[in-house]
């Protein structure tokens, strides 16, 4: 017993010498730049030399026998267990405990370390979860860009439609997939900036769960009837609105999504009480309003192309400033309302702790996608403008525009408990 | 040094061994879990960063490793090397420090 009482001694010695060169390491590492992910992933490689793994594992083998020596000597003062049988059970109890340490300590190290994050990145097809339906803007410019990365990597982009809840529900999977690049989000502006201040309840936090990567495209919305609707402007739907007050509805694509934020917005600006219908995506509630079920939308530009051109919807009034090119003859809201102008955008980005080389490649890819020719002639089609911001000024628009949004979301009581 | 004074060094060291025995056993169970579960390095701040009760568990680690060392190598230095008195105190009232300041520094990095 004696022995083991040496053994104690001088273990809780050596590690009194490793330990603190441990936790400076770690430190260093930590608090050193790059900070972050990439400071500790390269920690990680720094522990695969040779010699930082010899005192890593000395650390582990030191901790083991320094454990069984003090779990013996707690039990002999604090427990009746002086006999030496006991005592030895105890002792092999504890070993066992610190083989399993040993054990898992050193394939943590092998798993954490692993090769350099980015390299070879994506090596199988890449996930993107949209959340709306398919039909929407957010769903036709996720695909668009989809298509064009998924040529550029060599692997296929899987498009994943998970609508629900204002886009929360997609968020919500996307927030808790692994972070290792296979799963992206390519959500509308309100998932990320307006949601927040909406639902007393949300279950993922734009802030945290994500990182900015990209925003894609944006484009302006347009107010729409149905083409049997006997509105002709966006005049005569104010007069109307004002003259039955609460009995006009309009549709949209979930509360708080993006396409709500702006009809709340023109709804706001015309003074007028008009009540919303939320739907599960921006396709179904322009299939709600060309039914019949509701009196206008104000929806994306890319969402209603198609039904204007084909003449089951009516066009009244953009919300950019000026006239837009693919929708000629359409008169900006502006003209009605001075100073009206709503945009929606849609981007991408990334659930927390992707390594930050796979985040600085998928928003240069997409940079690069988004200039190239025939990108381009496919958004202008869709009434899409290429955005491709860097992740930083991305994170700073989404901060500003959070703010504005809390601002109206307080204004309008849009609120879901 | 006093009987009183003796005492508490310890049970310092007794306490400061049972909690040290609890965290390593709980480290031991996260280190498991993470393993099985293929985290990475990012995946694993994913899951610390800004996480209270992580950072709480792990200061508790370090604080009781900080108090149980010093007191561990005043016995040893006391024993063996025959050195006592105020200048060893000193030294290893500096270790207790050093331990918890460079200790605390990983773990916020962690956390942050």
């Amino acid at each position: 017993m004696k022995n083991l009482a040496l053994v104690h001694r001088l273990s809780g010695i050596a590690l009194a010498f490793f330990l603190p060169l441990h936790f400076w390491a770690l430190g260093q590492a930590l608090q050193g730049e790059p900070a972050g992910e990439a400071a500790l992933e390269s920690f990680l490689r720094w522990t695969d030399q040779p010699l930082v793994k010899f005192s890593e594992w000395a650390i582990v083998l030191l901790l083991a026998i320094h454990l069984c020596g003090g779990i013996r000597i707690l039990m002999i003062e604090f427990l009746p267990w002086r006999n030496r049988q006991k005592t030895l059970a105890a002792v092999a109890a504890a070993t066992a405990l610190a083989i399993g340490l040993m054990f898992a300590l050193s394939s943590t190290a092998h798993a954490q370390a692993g090769p350099a994050p980015a390299q070879g990145w994506p090596q199988k097809p890449v996930r993107f979860i949209v959340p709306f339906p398919p039909g929407g803007a957010t769903d036709i410019s996720a695909r668009l860009i989809g298509q064009k990365l998924g040529d550029i990597w060599g692997q296929t982009v899987v498009i994943e439609n998970r609508g629900g809840a204002g886009g929360g529900v997609g968020a919500a999977e996307a927030a808790h997939a692994a972070p290792d690049g296979y799963t992206l989000f390519f959500p509308s502006g309100s998932v990320m900036t307006a949601n927040q201040h909406i639902y007393a309840k949300l279950s993922y936090d734009p802030e945290k769960d994500f990182v900015p990567v990209t925003n894609a495209v944006s484009g302006p919305q347009v107010l729409v009837v149905a083409a049997n609707s006997p509105y002709k402007s966006v005049k005569e739907l104010i007069d109307a609105a004002k003259a039955q007050p609460g009995k006009l509805t309009f549709g949209h694509a979930g509360i708080g999504s993006q396409t709500h934020l702006a009809a709340e917005n023109f709804v706001n600006a015309a003074g007028i009480n008009a009540v919303q219908v939320p739907y599960k995506g921006e396709g179904p509630s322009l299939v709600g309003l060309i039914g019949g079920d509701t009196a206008f939308a104000v929806t994306n530009v890319a969402a209603a192309l198609g039904y204007i051109n084909s003449g089951r919807l009516r066009a009244l009034g953009i919300t950019s400033k000026t006239e837009f090119a693919q929708l000629p003859g359409v008169p900006p809201i502006a003209k009605t309302l001075p100073g009206f102008e709503n945009t929606g955008w849609f981007g991408i980005v990334a659930p927390t702790g992707t390594p930050k080389e796979i985040i600085q490649k998928v928003y240069q890819d997409t940079k690069k996608a988004l200039e190239s020719t025939d990108m381009r002639a496919r958004l202008y089609v869709q009434g899409l403008a290429p955005v491709g911001n860097t992740p930083e000024e991305m994170g700073r628009a989404m901060k500003e525009e959070t703010a504005l949004w809390a601002r109206v979301v307080r204004e309008r009581k849009i609120k879901v408990e | 040094m006093t009987v009183r004074t003796q005492s508490i060094l310890w049970v310092a060291q007794r306490a400061s061994a049972a909690v040290l025995a609890l965290c390593v056993a709980t480290h031991l169970a996260t280190m498991i879990y993470a393993v099985r579960g293929g985290l990475t390095a990012a995946e694993i701040l994913a899951r610390t960063q800004g996480n209270t009760a992580w950072f709480a568990f792990y200061s508790l680690f370090v604080a009781a490793i900080a108090v149980h060392v010093p007191i561990g190598l005043r016995a040893v230095f006391g024993e063996w090397l025959d050195w006592r008195g105020a200048s060893r105190d000193a030294v290893l009232c500096f270790l207790a420090l050093f331990l918890f300041f460079f200790g605390m520094r990983a773990v916020l990095g962690v956390f942050q």
